[in-house]
């Protein structure tokens, strides 16, 4: 279609001139102006390249780092991806991927799509591409409350766009988290399969419940659900002692490597590595991919500034932030920034920080310092969970030259930021924009 | 002799979403500073009533709509008990999902209504799918001329009987409804309100009206709270106000 053709030119002129002025390498804006102009854009790609495989990650935690797993995997096995690796995983997003890779007739000559996907989105893009070959859903957390809206509304969503899809797709479900597992059941999905990832282990489960848990409700019948174990949030090994309705059993819950900290990487892990078991990658492959893993912008990434080394851990919810803190404190961290904003990719409302267990952590740093637009009342969080001599700085550059100030050469500054702190923090270390 | 209070959270499992916790340790804390004893009770589902009689401060947040349900059957049983101690003056602070319940109804989206505990002279009503829910940043004047600042996000619209206060009124954001700039409620020594942020710990004012009116309810004398230190509690209130352009 001449449309089209003319939608992906002025959409890859518009990508180069933003490269060259470097005001942000993935801009969604080509995909905008593409959509607007024809609806059904991506619609016309997928339809244009049937040999495409694609591949969607959902969930509210981990859809970036699990992306970037599979993308690994998949290349190490000489498969060619497209991906939005930028994290640009709304509708616009995936446009503006389609348009950055399509040849003027609309071609793609990759063999595979990894797209992660918005939760708000999920349902949108189900209904331009059809049937995906795989859907992957790694969890459902409480997040943005202003944006997304609570839990049980993003997974009634989901319920419904996932009834209409076919036997080509492949789940490949989280069975720890109750919501997602139930997904399979109360969507009496098609599915050519559903597989389950999870973790397994004696020793990681969680002391105690965690306060920013909301699915620990049967989603079949309302009881509260017994835990034989939880790795943390709501997930674990669950079972409904009034419908009978448990957690389904899992098909993979050890990967031979983990690039990454942190149980919540196990799982993105766990979800990476099934998914290219299913598409019959061989184990070794699997494996040295996994070695050669570099980090997603901004998730466990690490810099070198100065000399110094500097660790960015992307907090943006209850359930992130709790993870990334117990993960820098098993890493023994003594120096924290932790930065707070509420921009519309964070969420309006900050009222989550106070669903963080900080007073775990109260006497575990040596140097804070907090930053961002939303600083006191990330400083009335730490003063109310007994946090002593923590510094406070509005200004984020000021924030960063002074916690590196703290820094000495042989320790590492990890910096706990939102969304969009975590671009504005790397823009200052870097100097360059992600998005 | 050391005071101390015993403060009843209701149902912290599932009402619990948007942060509210914080308002248990905003009272907590501002109760160990100044060496008042404080034990916190976990009234979740099925909790026996006779627990609730033995709170000297009462607090409940908001939820989703689907735990809303499951702790209403639940509430509806201990009505009569939580209804003498609003009465008697026990003192409370009930947040969005919490204040909702403590009128006649609920009106949903669709249309249903779901019965309220009918305490206080209120309703509210969902107006349907199509119109927005009420969101972002909100300041009101209530005690005594006071600027309170929250973060509001409700799809319902509560309207007050024509005998009945509101805690305050809206100078920016919606409220109760978004119509008659009026903000919460205020029965003897209860609030309800639809404020997150969560409320008490960027407003300690109200925090300390709450602890004080407990402990002259269960100590039957007035009470003389020690100051604190509140410097940060209000430049993270300032620079909300700031934000909201309100002269401070």
């Amino acid at each position: 279609m001449i449309m089209n053709a003319l939608l992906i030119l002025i959409g890859k002129l518009f990508s180069m001139i933003s490269r060259l002025l470097n005001v942000g390498s993935g801009s969604t804006w080509p995909g905008h102006i593409a959509l607007s102009i024809n609806k059904n854009f991506i619609k016309d790609i997928v339809k244009k390249n049937p040999h495409l495989k694609i591949i969607l990650i959902a969930g509210t935690n981990g859809k970036t780092t699990t992306s970037k797993l599979i993308r690994t995997i998949l290349q190490k096995n000489k498969i060619r991806v497209i991906h939005n690796e930028s994290g640009a995983n709304l509708i616009n997003g995936i446009a503006s991927v389609l348009i950055q890779n399509a040849s003027i007739s609309g071609k793609l000559n990759s063999d595979c799509a990894i797209f992660e996907i918005d939760e708000n989105t999920l349902s949108l893009i189900l209904k331009e591409i059809g049937n995906p070959d795989f859907l992957v859903i790694l969890n459902l957390f409480r997040d943005q409350l202003d944006r997304y809206g609570e839990v049980n509304t993003i997974a009634q969503k989901w319920n419904e766009s996932l009834k209409k899809i076919s036997e080509k797709t492949t789940f490949i479900l989280n069975a720890d988290d109750p919501q997602v597992a139930y997904l399979y059941l109360a969507s009496h999905l098609k599915g050519a399969c559903v597989k389950y990832f999870g973790i397994d282990s004696e020793n990681q489960t969680a002391e105690k419940t965690q306060h920013a848990s909301d699915s620990t409700y049967c989603p079949n019948c309302g009881k509260k659900l017994i835990y034989n174990s939880i790795y943390f949030s709501h997930l674990g090994n669950w079972e409904c002692k009034k419908c009978g309705y448990k957690h389904p059993s899992k098909t993979f819950t050890k990967s031979p490597f983990y690039p990454l900290t942190g149980t919540y990487n196990e799982y993105n892990t766990n979800a990476a590595v099934l998914l290219s078991k299913e598409l019959n990658i061989p184990t070794q492959i699997i494996n040295s991919a996994l070695h050669e893993f570099k980090p997603a912008f901004g998730r466990q990434e690490i810099l070198n500034i100065n000399e110094k080394k500097v660790q960015i851990f992307l907090s943006k919810n209850p359930t992130g932030f709790n993870e990334s803190l117990k993960t820098i404190s098993d890493l023994k961290a003594k120096n924290l920034l932790i930065v707070l904003n509420d921009r519309i990719p964070d969420g309006k409302d900050i009222s989550w920080i106070w669903d963080v267990d900080f007073d775990d952590f109260s006497f575990q740093f040596k140097n804070v310092v907090i930053s961002g637009k939303r600083t006191y009342d990330m400083g009335l969080r730490l003063k109310y969970a007994e946090f002593k001599n923590f510094k406070i700085e509005e200004n984020l550059e000021e924030a960063i030259a002074l916690s590196l100030e703290k820094t000495s050469k042989s320790e590492i500054l990890y910096i706990l930021p939102t969304y969009s702190a975590m671009l504005e923090t790397r823009k200052i270390l870097t100097g360059k924009k992600i998005l | 002799m050391k005071q101390s209070l015993t403060i009843g959270w209701l149902y912290p499992e599932l009402m619990s979403t948007y942060g509210d916790r914080g308002n248990i340790i905003a009272l907590q804390k501002r109760c160990e500073w100044r060496e008042t004893g404080v034990e916190v009770l976990h009234l979740d589902l099925h909790f026996n009533p006779n627990q609730l009689s033995q709170c000297d401060l009462l607090f409940m947040g908001g939820a989703q709509d689907k735990q809303q349900q499951i702790v209403t059957e639940d509430l509806l049983k201990k009505r009569d008990v939580l209804s003498q101690m609003i009465e008697n003056g026990i003192p409370g602070l009930y947040i969005c999902g919490a204040y909702q319940f403590l009128g006649k109804y609920y009106k949903e989206a669709n249309g249903n209504i779901l019965k309220g505990l009918d305490i206080l002279d209120l309703h509210t009503e969902n107006p349907g799918e199509n119109s927005s829910r009420l969101i972002g940043n909100i300041a009101v004047k209530a005690l005594n001329n006071k600027i309170i600042v929250g973060f509001e996000n409700h799809g319902g619209r509560t309207y007050l009987g024509a005998q009945i206060k509101p805690l305050g009124k809206v100078i920016k954001g919606f409220g109760n409804n978004g119509e008659d700039s009026t903000e919460g409620v205020i029965y003897k020594n209860s609030f309800g309100t639809y404020l997150h942020g969560p409320i008490l710990p960027k407003n300690p004012c109200l925090s300390d009206l709450l602890i004080k009116l407990a402990l002259e309810k269960k100590y039957n004398s007035p009470i003389q709270l020690s100051p604190l230190d509140d410097s940060l509690e209000t430049k993270a209130h300032n620079a909300i106000s700031k934000r909201l352009k309100i002269k401070i």
